[in-house]
């Protein structure tokens, strides 16, 4: 693989990484951001939508990212509204709707392979390779390096004290989403950085973080350090899949089952799923509280709370409603609160 | 003639007896279901007809909310909503039920809602299955979800194909699945109520709600060609709501004839709802049930009435589905129908083919949260000069619609100028 290749923008979280690199493409996880200007355009087609995902629209609009296509997942209603204005407003690159039923009926397993058929079939036009055993092999092992340095990032946040801080390990998950997938490998191993002694170890839970910016500010005291997530930009990201079979039938039977077999976003999984998630990743990685950070019209994470107070029974678990503009103060509310929380507990 | 300043039109005969109709049916039901009949709660685009050729009497979730809205209990429901620890500002419109529950009898609508056996619902959006998944959990409900996949392709101009070409429209893939799902539910449905699906009386559900389907695309045409308005929003609503809710009925294509007849003989006799018409309203959106009288509330000001609600629209343009396997042909009912009301540009082009059509000359589009890329809907109608006036909140939500009359008030009195 080699950063010369053609990108393919991906927005949300169902995509099979190896099913790209083995077309000869490099994916490109665009997940918008904190803060930054918002086109009034943008904000006026999506309507009521997150304004992280106004941010990326706007972002797309302005060709900001050199792409070559671009792949929408139909993973929450923001996603699947971005997908719908990009169709209507003709987008300057290709866009491609990836569509991943929930339920493992079989029904669903039928048009979930149609479904990935149809991305490879749209890859292969951008990049003007084909699938065949060899290619995926490789991917396959590409792919899996990476998985394996997300588990060694991941030992490295759960050890007591963590040896790397929850804004550095999500900022090099994020961009590990982005590069080749050795340099992803190097950029995952570099991410160490010096956690204060006596740091609250936080899990955090709630709607995706397009950038590490929330993080930094929950660990710039020192009071916290963020040693686990279950949303989808960070641990819970589909990164590091590789499936090996002896043809390409195979190993998209297998992707088709990896998707089924995992927990997805709060959007698309029931709240006691979510909840017993969060509560079996949040006790692994010995959090001390947990955190659930909610933005404005990312409404579905609002569901899942009563659920996850309930699995979270003897751990503080403090919720916080981040509306635009406010995301420093909801920031430092939440700290005060989780210190709070901890020291009654 | 009646309108500016004369006494408000007769009630249509058509909308008195469909709410009779349903209250009278309601309360039937009910003691039914306490009596021990097990009942469904079924979200609007769920297959209904499945239910009812299976012999399970439903209530239509949305519906339901309606009701909630209209007989002010809005307020205790979400209430209650929030009493359970969930929000209470997200999809109000299809959690209104899921509080109501909690009400005492005497303060829920008609004695309240006996809890359903079967809740079944389609997984839109990003939450209606997390409220699906909380009637689930109440004694004695089981919930079944079916996939909602989204509108690829999405043709525009897709009301002439529809009710034939289904298959090109919407995709077989995405009939497929949901064809799959639907089977997967009746066979679940059969064993928990030890009744066999009988195709040929399905197959016969589904012709009565195509000929209900083909009245109501009559009655559409008529009043899309009437000048002026010769009946109010308002009682079309539930003229053609009800029947929709007994779809595949012989009372809902006679309650669908009866609509038709009764308004063509109010053209035929030059009735007007506002004499004095000079301004014709679209209203995009769901309805604004706790506030019903606001349609008419422009008529003595400014000459303004609500010619058009996506409610009959719909009922002519979107269900009618032919075809040889009742099963499938009913996948193909439901697979995309929501998409026809809100995924440009399947969406925008209708709302602008509607628009023309009824001589429209400014549309009021009630944005809920849950309305994707409204901008493009608006900017298609915009391009065509009509003016709208975006408004962006629940329906379901009082406290949301509070200066809904106002801002339509200055809407009209600054872009949509008189145009006779």
């Amino acid at each position: 693989m080699t950063t010369s290749a053609p990108v393919i923008g991906v927005v949300g979280n169902d995509v099979p990484r190896q099913l790209l690199l083995a077309l000869g493409a490099r994916p490109h996880r665009l997940t918008g951001s904190w803060t930054g200007a918002i086109d009034p355009d943008a904000a006026q087609l999506l309507g009521a939508t997150d304004a992280v995902v106004a941010r990326l629209l706007t972002e797309l609009r302005s060709d900001a990212q050199p792409l070559d296509a671009l792949i929408v997942c139909n993973d929450s209603q923001a996603h699947l509204r971005l997908f719908y204005v990009l169709r209507a407003t003709a987008s300057t690159v290709p866009v491609h709707l990836l569509d991943m039923p929930r339920d493992a009926s079989e029904p669903a397993r039928r048009f979930a392979r149609f479904q990935l058929e149809a991305l490879a079939a749209f890859c292969a036009a951008v990049t003007g390779r084909r699938l065949d055993a060899a290619s995926l092999a490789a991917a396959a092992d590409a792919e899996a390096a990476v998985g394996d340095a997300l588990r060694r990032l991941r030992a490295r946040r759960r050890a007591d004290p963590p040896l790397c801080a929850g804004a550095d390990a999500l900022d090099a998950m994020l961009d590990a989403a982005r590069l080749a997938p050795s340099e992803a490998v190097a950029r995952l191993d570099a991410a160490r950085a010096p956690v204060s002694p006596g740091a609250m170890r936080v899990h955090v839970t709630g709607s995706s973080h397009p950038d590490a910016a929330f993080y930094r500010e929950l660990e710039s005291e020192g009071r916290c350090v963020i040693v686990s997530e279950d949303h989808d930009t960070g641990e819970a990201a589909w990164l590091g899949e590789a499936v090996r079979g002896e043809t390409t039938e195979h190993v998209l039977e297998g992707l088709s089952d990896a998707h089924f077999a995992r927990v997805t976003t709060s959007a698309t999984t029931s709240g006691s799923v979510r909840a017993a998630f969060t509560g079996d990743i949040a006790r692994e990685a010995g959090a001390d509280a947990v955190a659930a950070i909610i933005r404005e019209l990312d409404e579905a994470p609002l569901w899942d709370l009563t659920d996850q107070r309930d699995v979270l029974e003897g751990i503080p678990f403090i919720s916080g409603r981040v509306t635009p503009g406010e995301e420093i103060d909801a920031a430092r509310d939440l700290v005060r609160e989780l210190v709070d929380a901890a020291v009654s507990a | 003639m009646s309108g500016q300043g004369a006494a408000a039109p007769p009630r249509l005969e058509s909308a008195a007896a469909a709410t009779a109709f349903q209250k009278e049916w309601f309360l039937s039901l009910a003691d039914r279901a306490r009596e021990g009949e097990p009942i469904a709660l079924a979200n609007a685009d769920a297959p209904h007809e499945l239910l009812r050729a299976l012999g399970i009497p439903y209530v239509v979730n949305q519906w339901w909310s309606s009701i909630i809205s209209a007989k002010r209990a809005a307020p205790a429901s979400l209430a209650a909503v929030a009493a359970q620890g969930l929000p209470d500002d997200s999809r109000q419109y299809d959690v209104l039920p899921l509080g109501a529950q909690e009400l005492a009898a005497e303060l829920a609508p008609w004695g309240g809602l006996p809890e359903p056996r079967f809740a079944i619902s389609e997984r839109s959006g990003d939450v209606t299955h997390k409220i699906f998944e909380r009637w689930g959990r109440r004694p004695g409900t089981e919930t079944f979800l079916l996939s909602r996949t989204a509108a690829v392709p999405a043709p525009a101009g897709w009301w002439d194909r529809v009710a034939h070409d289904w298959e090109d429209v919407f995709g077989a893939a995405r009939i497929d699945l949901l064809e799959g799902e639907i089977r997967a539910l009746a066979a679940t449905l059969e064993q928990r109520v030890r009744r066999t699906l009988d195709l040929g009386e399905l197959a016969g559900i589904m012709a009565l709600a195509n000929e209900q389907a083909e009245w109501n695309r009559r009655t559409r045409d008529l009043l899309a060609s009437a000048r002026p308005l010769p009946v109010a929003v308002t009682d079309i609503i539930p003229a053609v709501m009800v029947p929709q809710w007994h779809r595949g009925t012989p009372w809902a294509v006679a309650a669908a004839r009866r609509l038709h007849d009764e308004v063509a003989r109010r053209i035929d006799d030059g009735h007007a709802v506002c004499r004095g018409e000079r301004r014709r309203l679209m209203w995009i959106g769901r309805g604004l049930w706790s506030d019903l009288e606001m349609y008419r509330s422009f008529q003595d000001e400014f000459g303004a009435v609500f010619v058009w609600s996506m409610y009959l629209a719909i009922a002519a343009d979107g269900y009618a589905r032919y075809g040889d396997d009742p099963v499938r042909t009913l996948a193909a009912r439901f697979v995309g129908l929501t998409d026809l009301l809100y995924v440009p540009p399947m969406s925008s082009s209708w709302y602008v083919k509607e628009a023309l059509a009824h001589g429209v000359d400014g549309v009021v589009h009630l944005v809920a949260d849950d309305t994707p890329a409204p901008g493009v809907i608006t900017a298609a109608l915009e391009q065509r000069g009509i003016p709208v006036l975006e408004i962006r909140a629940s329906n379901a939500d009082p406290r949301a619609t509070g200066d809904v009359r106002e801002r339509i008030a200055g809407f009209v009195r600054e872009r949509v100028p008189a145009a006779r």
